[in-house]
């Protein structure tokens, strides 16, 4: 018998409104994942890159301004970076910072899409394994906002590794750079790591939400997630290779087979993010530049070795050539070397992805509403 | 009035599980029987406003079932019948939990969460996994979670299922301190008729999706005015012989007699019979019906042909 039985008591409180009641499902959902080692250690990892993209921003915004800090390794950068962005860096200054946000929100997309993996599965599948969708739908709250919630620890776990780590480290290269004219040249590039970053939230936690309310069990969902992500880039593959051998190698022939990649849920996204960010436009500038200097620097050796031929290894030995009648044109630059060709020139329009997944999202909507539909179907 | 449901009809595809449901119960503790099917949980997920009508309408606490569903939620609480668990939390977060969904702040939840434990009585538990309860305990998780929030109206769907019969004493207990001692409304739906007597002030019968029977459990174990249960001291074969002698309807029940008197007679004719034929009588007491018998009277009446819709059958 207890000492003192204070029995049932009234409770005085003050309640909040009906509308925020997600957040409730949504922090309960993140504060429970936390205590998966494996979701901490993946948030964890996930800011060494942003750590990278921040450090960069830091010194490219020293290296504009030429600061003292920098001396000693001016004459390294020198010869790393062509004269013409040397000489003049706040002319790539955006192409730069959007290059380096492409980067740092590739590897961020493939670690969300992992982080999406190991928090997603037990969102909905756990509730209906444990019959919980009645606590809730019994307490005053709607449906919509249950899917809310859910969607909310999906977006914040992606925040946490997109959006959040992209805005802090835009900070820091605007605050190093001691220049308020950089927020003109690249307002655009946070504004479009920050639709990326929502986009990729949205979508990924909208049809992992509907894998997971297909099964009670965890792990189908999760190899329903990585079939959506591997098959899907295994089977666009497969196909660019089988029709790339049909057309004439030409380029434009395997342009068209490039197109198939548009079957690849994370090349989607990644156009996706070519698109948010403008990247082609950035790189055909930087690679230009590069080629440039590296025409003009195969110039002058040929210039340096006084028309000698090269020897092995391209090593200024030889017989002397003789010197040409008439100086030869300068070289046009090529085309963009093979690496950088499908970034600056895409194989699909972005449309295409921005219709797909759309598409993906609104299905997995229809399946959310289907699937739980009433209280009845759950059980 | 608690609440008050007219002509409430809803269907699933092609089975219909209310029948033009009208019923009105005041506030107290309420008695929900019905056989399997009568469409029991379906009205209390229609007073929650957890599914859409056909037709019909109604109020729950002066709200209306239509149009204000998260405030009637709001001023309820609901104990589920199946075992059904928030996964992966400690009984203090799943109560803080359920606190916090109804709009309590988290600090006032958690701290709400430790009272409402204490009080079913799982504060020693509060810091274990819920999923390794026993039944009985989830079921108090449950009562827990329903009470955080301090609601109006409570809702027990089969409280004692699966409870050993000291949990069940203790649930039956808190079910009624909270009726009768706190002025908190119930809506106690259960088979165990006896559970329910001992809980609640009012019942209300279903059977195929209306309402066979309502009103104070008090007044529906009506007095069978012709009907006596007597007890003698000795003699009770030879005094029952003498009855039926006397072409009196005599049916030996429990240790006396349930006689059955003649239309007209009262009480005196047993204690002239007694004096006539010697026996001491010890006790002559009304029978009264029990709850089981207005159960069963009012599903017999509504498995009846052209049986009327018998509400209020024992108040009659």
């Amino acid at each position: 018998m207890p000492v003192f039985d204070q029995g049932y008591q009234h409770w005085q409180g003050t309640l909040s409104g009906h509308a925020g009641r997600w957040l409730a499902i949504a922090r309960q959902g993140i504060k429970a994942q936390l205590r998966n080692r494996r979701t901490k250690y993946l948030v964890i990892a996930a800011w060494t890159p942003a750590l990278v993209l921040a450090a960069f921003l830091a010194l490219w915004g020293l290296f504009e301004q030429k600061a003292d800090v920098l001396k000693p390794f001016m004459d390294v950068i020198k010869t790393v970076l062509p004269l013409e962005i040397f000489e003049g860096p706040r002319s790539f200054r955006t192409s730069l910072w959007t290059i380096a946000f492409d980067a740092f929100l590739w590897i961020e997309t493939g670690l969300a899409l992992i982080l999406v993996l190991l928090v997603g599965p037990d969102l909905i599948s756990q509730d209906l394994r444990f019959n919980a969708i009645p606590l809730y739908l019994s307490r005053p709250l709607l449906r919509f906002q249950y899917f809310l919630g859910k969607l909310g620890v999906i977006v914040g776990f992606l925040a946490m590794v997109t959006v959040v780590p992209a805005f802090i480290a835009y900070v820091v290269g605007v605050s190093f750079s001691l220049d308020w004219s950089v927020v003109q040249d690249t307002w655009r590039v946070l504004a479009g790591s920050m639709v990326y970053g929502v986009v990729v939230a949205v979508v990924c936690g909208l049809i992992m939400l509907a894998f997971s309310s297909l099964s009670r069990n965890s792990r189908a969902v999760a190899m329903l997630w990585v079939a959506l992500w591997l098959i899907t880039g295994v089977i666009a593959g497969a196909l660019v290779d089988s029709t790339r051998g049909r057309f004439d190698p030409d380029s434009s022939s395997s342009k068209e087979s490039d197109r198939w990649w548009a079957l690849s849920f994370g090349a989607n996204l990644n156009r996706l993010r070519e698109a948010a960010l403008n990247t082609p436009e950035a790189y055909r500038q930087v690679v230009t530049s590069f080629q440039s200097a590296a025409a003009q620097a195969a110039e002058m050796a040929q210039g340096q070795l006084g028309g000698r031929n090269r020897g092995p290894f391209g090593l200024p030995f030889g017989p002397r050539r003789r010197p040409p009648a008439t100086p030869p044109p300068p070289t046009p630059p090529g085309g963009p070397p093979a690496m950088f060709d499908s970034r600056i020139n895409p194989p699909f329009p972005w449309t295409w992805s921005a219709g797909i997944l759309t598409g993906l999202s609104l299905l997995s909507v229809l399946v959310l509403s289907n699937r739980i539909k009433s209280l009845d179907r759950l059980r | 009035m608690l609440f008050q449901l007219r002509d409430v009809t809803k269907r699933y595809q092609k089975v219909t599980a209310l029948r033009g449901l009208t019923v009105s119960m005041p506030e107290g503790a309420i008695g929900l029987l019905g056989p399997n099917g009568a469409g029991k949980t379906t009205m209390i997920r229609t007073l929650l406003g957890l599914i859409t009508i056909n037709a019909g309408e109604g109020e729950v606490l002066g709200m209306d079932i239509k149009r204000r569903r998260l405030d009637i939620r709001q001023a309820t609480g609901f104990v589920p019948e199946d075992e059904c668990l928030f996964p992966g939390m400690t009984g203090i977060e799943f109560v803080g939990y359920a606190g916090e969904l109804s709009g309590m702040k988290p600090r006032d939840a958690m701290q709400r969460a430790h009272e409402v434990l204490d009080y079913v009585g799982l504060i020693e538990a509060r810091y274990r996994k819920a999923d390794s309860y026993s039944t009985g305990m989830k079921q108090r998780l449950k009562l827990a979670s329903a009470l955080v929030h301090d609601p109006r109206l409570l809702i027990l769907d089969e409280p004692t299922n699966g409870m050993d019969p000291r949990g069940r004493d203790e649930m039956l207990a808190m079910a009624r301190d909270l009726a009768h001692a706190k002025g908190m409304s119930l809506l106690f739906s259960s088979h165990l008729l006896p559970d329910v007597e001992a809980v609640c002030d009012h019942i209300m019968v279903m059977g195929a999706g209306q309402l066979l029977a309502s009103g104070r459990i008090d007044d529906l174990k009506r007095h069978e005015g012709r009907q006596l249960m007597v007890r003698t001291k000795t003699g009770q074969d030879e005094f029952a012989r003498a009855l039926q002698a006397r072409g009196l309807e005599v049916e030996p029940k429990d240790d006396g007699l349930l006689v059955s008197l003649h239309e007209g007679d009262g009480p005196e004719y047993l204690w002239r019979l007694a004096s006539e034929t010697g026996v001491q009588i010890r006790s002559l007491l009304p029978r009264r019906s029990t709850l089981e018998e207005v159960f069963l009277s009012a599903l017999a009446g509504a498995a009846k042909p052209n049986a009327p819709n018998s509400q209020e059958v024992g108040a009659a």
